[in-house]
């Protein structure tokens, strides 16, 4: 059965995407969709009309078609056995994942504004969003942020931690706990690979913003 | 266990982000207990820091609690067979559950922020986002987003629909498939009493009235 992902060339929101099934070893197409493709009417009215929102990413594992990248994670978190052992361990990743999302969308807030202004006062805040995190991540318990294997949450906390040291490299010097469990997860040998890749590398986190 | 429990504010968000779990609850026939936490209260900060993330709402699920409400959506969801059939299904309803958040995102920014200005731009735009649920709900033809019993998509979108119907009374009137969706589910007995209920009806939508 065949994965096929589309998006424009850039990590944007699916990146995650990419990264799951990399470090699982999945394999997968790539549709690219650049700019001029996607402002041509065709492919944005069927998505619109077809039946949801307008947006890209699109995943079709076979003759299912997904939108929304959360929904499309949690498809493969289900697929692939990244969801925890139980119910009890879903919902805490759910839980996580939930608070990465609205980290990440404060960021993403930050990435399209037109300056710099933001940057400051963000910064600033980011402590109190990295917390929590660094709370689950430390004591004897923390691989991983739920149980003892990896999940959908920790591929998503993953690349927005790689993509926060860009925006600023100290960021994590106050978190010894988020440091280490970076370190452990960008040595995993798929993720390894791959984030030294020319793939990966000449990818741009969003569109016109070099990495 | 016998029934959950659940700590929110009564005043700060009320229905808006615990509401749809409320009515899921209702028609479920799980009973569940609230404790109001009075605002004053939780500017002292004691309960704030036990919270994994400082925020409300909480859910005790016997000895186990949860916090962020779209994942205590999906483990009621779990729990109560309203996550599909099947894994398909299960990735639809993930689907239509984020799109009904990304709408309830639009609707709460607009109430907090820009009510005044720009509540009118809003309820005009309104049909471009609700034509796809439309399209989706006409097309499934079961009276429910994805398969032939209600998911928690179905209660986020019924609750972000009855807030909007709140806003504007007319807001429905071209979307037949959404229109006949509130009138079932409101109509569903246990859904029909807890809307009817004194407890329901106190509540206000949002925080800032």
């Amino acid at each position: 059965v065949s994965l096929t992902l589309t998006y424009f060339p850039v990590r944007g929101r699916a990146e995650v995407i990419r990264v799951m099934l990399k470090d699982q070893g999945a394999e997968f197409d790539e549709k690219v969709i650049t700019m001029e493709m996607w402002k041509e009417s065709t492919l944005k009215a069927s998505c619109v009309s077809n039946p949801l929102f307008g947006q890209l990413p699109i995943f079709e594992d076979g003759d299912l078609t997904l939108y929304q990248t959360n929904a499309i994670r949690r498809h493969l978190a289900r697929k692939l056995g990244l969801y925890g052992k139980d119910q009890r361990e879903a919902a805490l990743i759910d839980m996580m994942d939930e608070a990465i999302q609205d980290l990440l969308n404060k960021y993403v807030k930050l990435m399209f504004e037109k300056d710099d202004s933001g940057k400051e006062g963000y910064l600033k805040a980011l402590p109190t969003d990295l917390k929590p995190f660094e709370k689950t991540l430390s004591g004897d318990k923390g691989s991983f942020l739920v149980g003892d294997k990896i999940s959908l949450a920790d591929y998503a906390l993953v690349i927005l931690l790689i993509h926060h040291q860009v925006l600023s490299p100290p960021c994590l010097h106050a978190f010894p706990s988020l440091q280490s469990y970076l370190k452990r997860l960008c040595a995993r040998p798929n993720l390894h690979a791959y984030f030294h890749s020319d793939d990966f590398k000449n990818r741009p986190i969003i569109p016109g913003k070099r990495t | 266990f016998d029934c959950y429990h659940m700590k929110y504010f009564e005043l700060l968000f009320t229905t808006g982000r615990c509401g749809a779990m409320r009515i899921m609850m209702a028609d479920q026939g799980q009973e569940w207990k609230e404790i109001v936490v009075d605002f004053a209260d939780w500017m002292k900060g004691d309960l704030k820091a036990t919270c994994v993330f400082g925020q409300l709402p909480k859910l005790e699920d016997g000895g186990f609690a949860l916090y962020q409400s779209n994942a205590i959506l999906r483990h009621l969801g779990r729990n109560h067979d309203a996550y599909g059939k099947d894994g398909k299904e299960a990735a639809l309803i993930d689907m239509m559950c984020d799109g009904v958040e990304d709408l309830r995102l639009k609707y709460v920014k607009m109430i907090y922020q820009e009510y005044d200005t720009g509540k009118d731009v809003y309820i005009k735009d309104l049909p471009n986002h609700l034509d796809k649920f439309e399209a989706v709900m006409a097309k499934n033809k079961t009276g429910f987003l994805v398969g032939d019993k209600p998911s928690f998509a179905d209660y986020s979108l019924f609750e972000v629909l009855l807030n909007h119907l709140v806003l504007c009374s007319s807001c429905l009137d071209t979307f037949p498939s959404l229109k006949s969706f509130v009138e079932k589910m409101s109509a569903r007995p246990k859904i029909k009493t807890f809307l009817d209920s004194e407890a329901y009806k106190k509540l206000p939508i949002n925080g800032n009235g």
